[in-house]
């Protein structure tokens, strides 16, 4: 009984600190706590991060080319910098709320609990729309174990969805 | 059966209720897209819709694959699919925002950011049914999954599964 409470004691804890201090990014449904920006650009909904924090957040990389993950390269507008990259003391801090307005990716924020959600950009997200390949996805089966779409190619698949209201 | 906590499959083939299927062939390629999919007729009294028909056309694709009736051309596809609008991306955003808010103890926080998906993108009962079942749906929304039904007033409540008249057998 004691242990029951102690694991609901700690549960309660943990989820109480996902707000604590930080900010919360989530991108690609995956959350991350980032660093607060100095105040100087702490204003308004933008989400400022250092440039660890936007590869940690995102996988993301700033490069000469411009803001690149793999083969993927989003070119900084050269008249527009100041508006994604701003030095403070020794960091070097990006836009990533101004990022996501170039990449047209859809944003959320929730001011109290200082957290973003990152959806997919249009063209990621449409990409089945002119392929017409059933998009992949990987979700674990009754007994957890993890499964893929693609695991099935080569057999006609009948993907149908329920839930449990 | 698989398990989706974070309404991937919805997201990613923009499904806007349930049951919904998808047909995939194969290569990997989509048959027939989003369409209403009981395959028995628990709820007809509520959507008039008949599980026989739709049993017999699942039953055609397995036998006769892409030369199925019920399989649709690439052109067919086309013209049945179109990219997601900016209003119902942000409406997926701010979604996946209250989620991640109810599963992380805020659920008072969540419910401003249901009720803007649901606005963005009206037509989406996955969001409405979502958020009326994690909270008390009269005191915080208004509403009740069958007053919202109601108010429908005779439009149906999963748009029409096109499918085309089987082929007479002789």
């Amino acid at each position: 009984m004691k242990k029951a409470f102690l694991i609901g004691a700690l549960l309660l804890i943990a989820a109480s600190n996902a707000f604590a201090g930080n900010r919360t990014v989530i991108f690609d449904n995956t959350a991350t706590e980032v660093a607060a920006a100095p105040a100087a650009l702490a204003t308004g909904e933008d989400l400022w991060v250092t440039l660890a924090d936007l590869t940690k957040a995102t996988k993301f990389v700033l490069k000469p080319q411009g803001v690149c993950r793999d083969e993927l390269c989003f070119p900084i507008p050269k008249a527009r910098k100041s508006a994604f990259l701003s030095a403070q003391g020794k960091v070097t801090w990006f836009n990533l709320s101004e990022f996501a307005r170039l990449t047209k990716q859809p944003t959320a924020y929730d001011a109290e609990h200082l957290t973003w959600f990152f959806g997919p950009r249009p063209e990621e997200q449409n990409q089945f729309v002119s392929s017409l390949i059933a998009p992949n996805f990987r979700l674990p089966d009754a007994n957890g174990k993890m499964r893929s779409l693609q695991e099935f190619r080569g057999k006609k698949v009948l993907l149908l969805t329920w839930a449990s209201w | 059966m698989l398990v989706d906590e974070k309404h991937l499959v919805t997201r990613l083939y923009d499904m806007v209720n349930v049951p919904t299927a998808v047909w995939i062939n194969e290569k990997g390629r989509i048959v027939r897209p989003n369409e209403v999919a009981y395959v028995d007729n628990r709820y007809t009294g509520m959507h008039k819709l008949q599980a026989e028909e739709y049993l017999a056309a699942i039953r055609d694709w397995a036998e006769n694959g892409d030369r199925s009736i019920y399989a649709l051309s690439e052109k067919e596809l086309k013209e049945r699919l179109a990219p997601q609008n900016p209003d119902w991306a942000r409406a997926s955003a701010e979604f996946g925002l209250a989620e991640y808010l109810y599963k992380n103890n805020q659920g008072s926080a969540s419910i401003k950011h249901y009720k803007e998906a649901q606005r963005l993108n009206p037509d989406n009962w996955n969001y409405k049914r979502q958020a009326w079942a994690l909270s008390d749906a009269e005191k915080e929304y208004g509403t009740s999954f069958m007053k919202e039904v109601q108010k429908l007033d005779g439009k149906p409540y999963y748009p029409p599964r096109r499918l085309p008249e089987p082929k007479k057998k002789n």
